[in-house]
């Protein structure tokens, strides 16, 4: 089972399908108590989908390996979903494998020149991570309407750096610029639309 | 390091283009700073959130057509499917579980190009400068203001207009334009000054030509714009020097050179060969038939467009005399509890004297804070306040309660480019407090928070906003209006004015009626929110614009008096 995941991972194949279709074997094949329950894990694993990206790639700045090893936590969660003790906190749960997975792939990395954060930071961007409002709902609501202000070749832009894998070097190459103009062009974006997201935040906190 | 360097170096980390150095520079941050850290989070979340956002504009055809991933032949939604479809035929009891997986295949569809996007970037569209400016024409229309016309009436004495009036310092729109009688003085975008007497017929082509069927225009041509032109029926006058006159009829034009030189084309003759040049002092009469006349007669007698800007300014000073006469007249209006104009000579100061003198509880006297002094309209320096820099307001202490509120400044909007541009707001929104701004899309909004009646509910709490259609766009931009809202008790009302002229009337509901209206501390062109008096972060609202008048009235005054309000302080 865990090679043939492996082996889809690799092959660009993603990780809910594969929990779809062995919950669906599950449930057709072994009709018993804990279909339910798998219901509910399944949708709080679905749910927890934004934040696990969150905790993986805030311990992997910048690395690309980042989603791989979201697919291996995912797929990690499932095997030990057994282990989850339903009504305690399945965030903090999760993001605990999350951290493993995190770990193991650092191992298997031999000797990986990637820079990473010191063993001491990490732990506390790991606690602090687990803690971190849970906003990620209207976060998202408001970037969708700051994406309105921005001009459409902003937009298309941030949209196609964000929906591609490459370095930025590749990235810039692709659509034809310096990589410092690049840089500083989703830098400036960002910070746009870093700001607008604080604002709306504020303002929809507030009466009218 | 500053915020912006550190953000920047945030993002190169997350880039994965990070130095060690930096990468070292930053990690000590983090370490240190819980904030630092702060900042990293927020910024890794909007990452995963726009990720997530290009996962889901991938698939979302009117956002990307070209850029959907060919799913139908993706073997892992294939795969999905058949087990949707097998999971159906099950038994009853599986209902509610393939129920939830087919909600976790819906979500499949949003997880799919997250991860193969990771893996095939080949896939993805490419992309293509040349495109980008194909998309930005095509959806430029809620993205980029425009506006349209090639020229601005920067002048009028006495001008009848058929059909709609248009203002002083507004487009001309496209078109036949029909000038009944008067003066107007056309600025063309080409730097072309033209004045037009009436009775005139004649249409704005582009900034270098103007068509005439009828009247007398004079028009002064910058070197930038030699090669103007005005098309008549009986040919065309193509100016080569500064100035000309022509006198248009049924079947004939006069031209007359001012000064320099210009080019007169017949009609009928087409090459250049054929055409006549005229000199400084020269005048001809062009007849529709081709034939061309020397004339003696002819001084067109129309005035230029400096001498029609200097006979403006001087009925202008004289508009300014009245204004004054009538603000003066105004501060024993025992309703008035606020006016404020900003004294030219007081050139320094940062108070704003109330000149409110007609009853015993008037606003204080504003304080004037970043606003920086600028040009009223009137062309008085000094005399007005410029809003755009951030921070920018005036504050103020409105005592009492009032029965009724009304509201009018002057402003010069530059752009509507905060969700909330204020106007005028009570710090916090409290019970019975007024709230009045324009909304980003040009909509004026006004409110007063309702009182909670003790019987009723927290859900029954009803916060009523008043607004108007759009009345501001880029159009307007730069130019003087006045704004007024009634809050009107009596008559359950609230009415919006733009120029004078109501443009809005909206009844007030019984439940949300505040019969009583407080102020107290209070914001011209800002908003002080609850939470700034400790917290150092504060939302953008100040009106990105000018303003040089502001007065308040305890009640409600009629459609007249904000009418002759207008009348009296229209500069135009």
């Amino acid at each position: 089972m865990t090679s043939s995941f492996a082996k889809k991972i690799r092959s660009g194949d993603f990780f809910l399908v594969n929990l779809f279709s062995e919950a669906a074997f599950m449930g057709m094949h072994t009709p018993n108590s804990h279909s339910a329950d798998e219901a509910t894990f399944v949708g709080q694993l679905t749910e927890c989908q934004l934040p696990l990206m969150l905790y993986v790639r805030a311990l992997m700045p910048g690395d690309h390996a980042a989603s791989d090893v979201i697919q291996q936590t995912n797929t990690k969660i499932w095997e030990k979903r057994a282990d989850f003790e339903p009504g305690t906190n399945f965030k903090a749960w999760a993001f605990a494998i999350a951290r493993f997975e995190v770990l193991n792939h650092r191992k298997q990395q031999a000797r990986d020149a990637r820079l990473r954060f010191s063993d001491e930071l990490e732990v506390t961007v790991a606690d602090e991570l687990v803690a971190l409002d849970d906003d990620l709902l209207q976060r998202h609501a408001a970037l969708r309407e700051c994406m309105k202000s921005l001009k459409p070749e902003s937009r298309e832009l941030l949209m196609c750096r964000y929906a591609s894998a490459e370095s930025l070097a590749e990235f810039s190459k692709r659509v034809g610029r310096s990589v410092g103009g690049i840089k500083v062009t989703l830098h400036r974006l960002r910070t746009k639309l870093a700001d607008c997201i604080e604002q709306r935040l504020v303002a929809t906190g507030e009466m009218e | 390091m500053t915020p912006d360097e550190r953000s920047t170096l945030l993002d190169s980390l997350l880039d994965g283009d990070i130095s060690e150095a930096d990468f070292l520079r930053l990690e000590a941050e983090l370490i240190v700073d819980a904030e630092v850290r702060q900042e990293y989070y927020r910024r890794l979340q909007l990452g995963v959130l726009l990720e997530r956002e290009a996962a889901e504009s991938l698939l979302d055809p009117s956002v990307h057509a070209a850029a959907v991933l060919d799913t139908a032949t993706d073997p892992a939604i294939e795969h999905a499917t058949n087990d949707t479809s097998a999971a159906r035929i099950k038994s009853s009891r599986m209902m509610l579980l393939a129920g939830t997986l087919l909600a976790i295949a819906a979500s499949v569809f949003v997880v799919v190009p997250l991860i193969r996007g990771a893996s095939e970037p080949q896939d993805l569209v490419a992309w293509d400068p040349n495109a980008a400016t194909n998309s930005e024409r095509v959806s430029r229309p809620e993205s980029e203001p425009s506006a349209s016309g090639f020229a601005i009436l920067s002048g009028q004495s006495e001008a009848v207009w058929e059909g709609v009036a248009i203002g002083s310092g507004g487009l001309l729109p496209g078109g036949e334009l029909h000038l009944k009688s008067g003066l107007v003085h056309l600025e063309l975008f080409s730097g072309v000054q033209v004045v037009v007497q009436g009775e005139a017929i004649f249409s704005i082509d582009s900034p270098m030509q103007i068509s005439m069927t009828r009247g007398r225009a004079r028009a002064q041509v910058p070197n930038a714009a030699h090669g103007f032109r005005i098309k008549t029926a009986a040919g065309e006058v193509v100016d080569l020097g500064t100035e000309f006159a022509v006198d248009v009829t049924d079947d004939r034009s006069s031209v007359q050179v001012v000064d320099g030189e210009v080019e007169l084309r017949p009609q009928g003759m087409t090459a250049v060969a054929d055409s006549l040049r005229l000199l400084e002092g020269e005048s001809v009469e062009l007849m529709s038939d081709g034939q061309v006349s020397q004339t003696q007669t002819a001084d067109l007698n129309l005035v230029g467009p400096v001498a029609f800007q200097k006979e403006l300014a001087q009925s202008q000073s004289n508009r300014l005399q009245q204004w004054q006469a009538a603000s003066e007249r105004m501060r024993t209006d025992p309703r008035l509890i606020a006016h404020y104009q900003v004294d030219p000579s007081a050139e320094w100061s940062r108070q704003l004297v109330n000149l409110a003198a007609g009853r015993r509880d008037v606003a204080s006297d504003g304080a004037v804070v970043a606003a920086q002094r600028v040009t009223d309209r009137w062309g008085r320096s000094g005399a007005a306040l410029d809003f755009s820099r951030t921070g920018s307001r005036v504050r103020l202490d409105v005592p009492g309660s009032h029965r009724g509120l009304t509201l009018y400044c002057w402003v010069k909007i530059n752009s509507l480019d905060r969700w909330y541009n204020s106007l005028f707001l009570t710090d916090g929104h409290e019970e019975r407090e007024p709230h009045w701004q324009i909304m980003d899309d040009g909509r004026m909004f006004f409110s007063v928070k309702a009182p909670l009646a003790e019987s009723q509910e927290e859900q029954s709490f009803s916060h009523k906003i008043y607004y108007s259609e759009p009345i501001w766009d880029t159009s307007l931009s730069g130019r003087w209006i006045m704004l007024a809202t009634v809050y009107d008790v009596d008559a359950q009302q609230v009415i919006h004015y733009l120029n004078g002229k109501p443009v809005s009337r909206e009844a007030i509901p019984a439940e949300s009626l505040s019969e009583v209206i407080k102020i107290g501390p209070a914001s011209i062109c800002n908003w002080s929110q609850p939470m700034y008096r400790t917290d150092a972060t504060f939302v953008v609202r100040n009106l990105n614009g000018v303003m040089d008048e502001f007065a308040m009235f305890s009640g409600a005054l009629s459609p007249q008096e904000i009418s002759e309000i207008y009348k009296v302080g229209d500069p135009y």
